[in-house]
């Protein structure tokens, strides 16, 4: 990941991204994918054999316990054998404990190296699960800074075939202002038209004229009040 | 969420008193020129990935600043760039860039809501930053 980022960063700074051309070639991004095939295909593969392995130990523990079964039935047998005095019988069943004895061991060590075999390979899983996606983020990288690219490029050459060109930072920060300045306009008429509509405008020319209609009534109701004293 | 699906949607929606103005950007890839109403000077680009809902707006260029001042106006860009809601900003050939990126599963309301948002903060960055214009 380290090395796509910095690829990218170095093209960058090299004036390299002119008009959408890849950051990082196309034959890189080619390598990249490919390498994401290889390592879904080592998964598949591992994760079948993984299973045909897991498959044939469990086959083996089961042939390790039918052997088992019949040694220990054939002991039974050898005891009876015994008790009844029939010391030659006892040792033909003998001969047949050994031969599943025998077997048991030969199983169980075959089993054991599977098991290894069954070990390293859930690490190879593992290992190729992590390269997976280590290099599908890289490639998300790769192909989200070229679209960017493109996309730019894009806009940039439509923007310009408009003739309109891609005004500048001074020019928009105009037409914000001029809009800014219109919606302030906009909400002192408002404001205005408000005060004219329940006659505050009125009331204010009037008070700013000395004629405040509150304060002569509470003039009135002083002088009425004069007139006619506490008995 | 494609470019079909969200031209549509944009063009009779309406989100937080705002419309939309719609244009596809022509060529090869599938680009869209959103006009937020109330922030007409900063329009947004969309464009669909498999992995992203990416939104644009174009601040300033290179050459339109004072190159003096320009690790300052970076420093400046950093810091403010993470308390911004939902957009960041980030830099694509000589454009200076305010973003955002969305999950491609994202909703008309939420694309909606990014739009606007990225809009407004980016007439509240030219504003900003004015002062490191040449």
């Amino acid at each position: 990941m380290r090395s796509v980022l910095n690829k990218i960063l170095t093209a960058m700074r090299g004036g390299v991204n002119e008009l959408g051309e890849a950051v990082v070639d196309s034959q890189g991004n080619r390598i990249l994918e490919q390498e994401l095939r290889d390592s879904e295909h080592e998964l598949k593969q591992a994760k079948q054999e993984l299973a045909a392995l897991m498959a044939e130990s469990a086959s083996l523990a089961r042939q390790i316990r039918s052997e088992q079964d019949s040694a220990s039935k054939r002991e039974q047998d050898a005891r009876k054998a015994i008790a009844a005095g029939q010391e030659d019988l006892a040792r033909e069943v003998a001969e047949r404990i050994v031969g599943h004895e025998r077997r048991v061991a030969d199983l169980a060590q075959t089993r054991e190296l599977l098991q290894q075999r069954i070990a390293g390979l859930k690490e190879r899983v593992q290992r190729a699960e992590k390269q997976l996606a280590d290099y599908r983020r890289e490639l998300q990288v790769v192909k989200t800074n070229e679209r960017v690219l493109r996309t730019t490029a894009q806009i940039d050459t439509n923007i310009n075939s408009q003739k309109s060109s891609l005004s500048t930072a001074r020019e928009t920060l105009e037409r914000i202002r001029e809009r800014q300045a219109r919606e302030e306009d906009r909400q002192t008429a408002s404001a205005t038209l408000e005060k004219e509509l329940t006659g505050a405008d009125l009331d204010e020319k009037l008070k700013a004229a000395g004629i405040d209609s509150e304060q002569d009534a509470v003039n009135s109701v002083l002088a009425r009040l004069k007139d006619s004293p506490a008995q | 969420m494609d470019i079909q699906t969200l031209t549509l949607a944009l063009g009779d929606s309406t989100h937080a008193g705002r419309t939309f103005d719609v244009m596809p950007i022509v060529g090869e890839e599938p680009v869209l020129q959103v006009t937020v109403s109330g922030a007409e000077e900063t329009p947004v680009y969309v464009t669909v990935t498999d992995t992203q809902i990416l939104c644009l707006v174009y601040l300033f260029d290179e050459q339109e600043l004072n190159p003096e001042r320009l690790s300052e106006l970076h420093e400046n860009m950093l810091r403010i760039s993470v308390p911004m809601p939902l957009s960041a900003l980030g830099k694509t050939g000589d454009h200076y860039v305010a973003y955002g990126a969305l999950s491609p599963t994202s909703g008309a309301a939420e694309i909606m809501q990014e739009l606007v948002t990225l809009a407004e903060n980016s007439i509240d960055l030219l504003q900003t930053f004015e002062d490191y214009l040449a």
